[in-house]
């Protein structure tokens, strides 16, 4: 079937008048066609029959912890993102000092606050 | 049992021998019903690794649904049912994940595979077919992939998806006009 052919058959096809039966055996016999890989059949009853009634529970919960992760990564690295801002305005630096809480204490007060002299 | 005994088998013997236990009688449900799945699977989410999990997905859904199956529709209607819910999921789930890193659609992501054996005029006719499904708005892209690949009327495609009958025939219509101008770009 031509290009030109085949185009008019997609939008003919969505007509309403238009029987929708023969358009899909006319796109079959152009070669438009949907399959899925060999050995499609026996990986689902492999799958069914040797890893017990769970499975579809399992597949469920990984889909849902991969969602989940997404969602807690992307709120994870926006609260760190507040911290070192945050750490930036309070300690005036990223040195490690400001990270330990220390970046506007002097050795003596640090001396001072550990002995209580 | 043989196998190609299973053949001349109805769907209700064969639901019955795989509630009893007939791996094989269930491996004949998948091989009569696979490429009606891969149609819509495929057709909606591009031909990719993701789709043919999803269609596997659709038949351990099924196995596990059979028993609750009560033969008030035709098994092919409640096949196609989990096809289309379990594939508008998928895309849903893509939709929000893809939102939360960018503001791009998400048709980037399909990938296009067709067959070697094929001959390059049939090459061309699906991936022409697949790009243009692939192009179209996903609630616009159900609905072709229906009426257009699957053969549904407009009433029995509003049945499969729920939807009322004057939904399905504007979106069919306005399906074909954004079909139109894709097909113009291809």
């Amino acid at each position: 079937m031509k290009v030109s052919d085949l185009k008019e058959l997609l939008i003919r096809s969505l007509d309403k008048e238009e029987d929708a039966g023969t358009t899909a055996s006319k796109l079959e016999e152009a070669g438009v066609t949907f399959r899925f890989s060999e050995g499609f059949r026996e990986k689902i009853l492999d799958r069914i029959y040797s890893s017990g009634s769970s499975m579809a529970h399992e597949i469920e919960f990984v889909r849902d912890l991969n969602y989940v992760f997404y969602r807690i990564a992307v709120a994870g690295v926006a609260a760190i993102v507040v911290l070192l801002i945050t750490l930036f305005f309070v300690q005036g630096s990223f040195s490690l000092n400001s990270f330990l809480g220390m970046g506007n204490s002097y050795d003596e007060s640090i001396f001072c606050l550990l002995t209580g002299n | 049992m043989i196998k190609g005994s299973y053949r001349q088998k109805s769907e209700n013997e064969l639901i019955k021998a795989t509630l009893d236990g007939d791996k094989l009688a269930f491996g004949e449900i998948v091989t009569r019903y696979q490429k009606m799945v891969a149609r819509t699977v495929k057709s909606m989410l591009g031909d990719s690794v993701f789709s043919e999990d999803i269609g596997q997905e659709v038949f351990i859904k099924l196995f596990y649904s059979l028993s609750g199956f009560r033969g008030e529709a035709k098994l092919s209607t409640y096949i196609q049912k989990i096809a289309v819910n379990l594939t508008l999921n998928e895309i849903k789930r893509r939709k929000r994940f893809f939102s939360m890193f960018s503001q791009k659609g998400n048709n980037e992501m399909y990938e296009f595979e067709v067959a070697d054996h094929e001959t390059e005029e049939k090459k061309e006719a699906s991936e022409i077919v697949s790009k243009a499904l692939m192009n179209l708005d996903p609630k616009f892209r159900i609905i072709v992939a229906m009426r257009m690949l699957q053969g549904y009327s407009t009433k029995e495609t509003a049945e499969l998806l729920d939807l009322p009958l004057g939904t399905v025939l504007s979106r069919l219509s306005r399906a074909q006009q954004q079909l139109k101008d894709i097909l113009r770009k291809l």
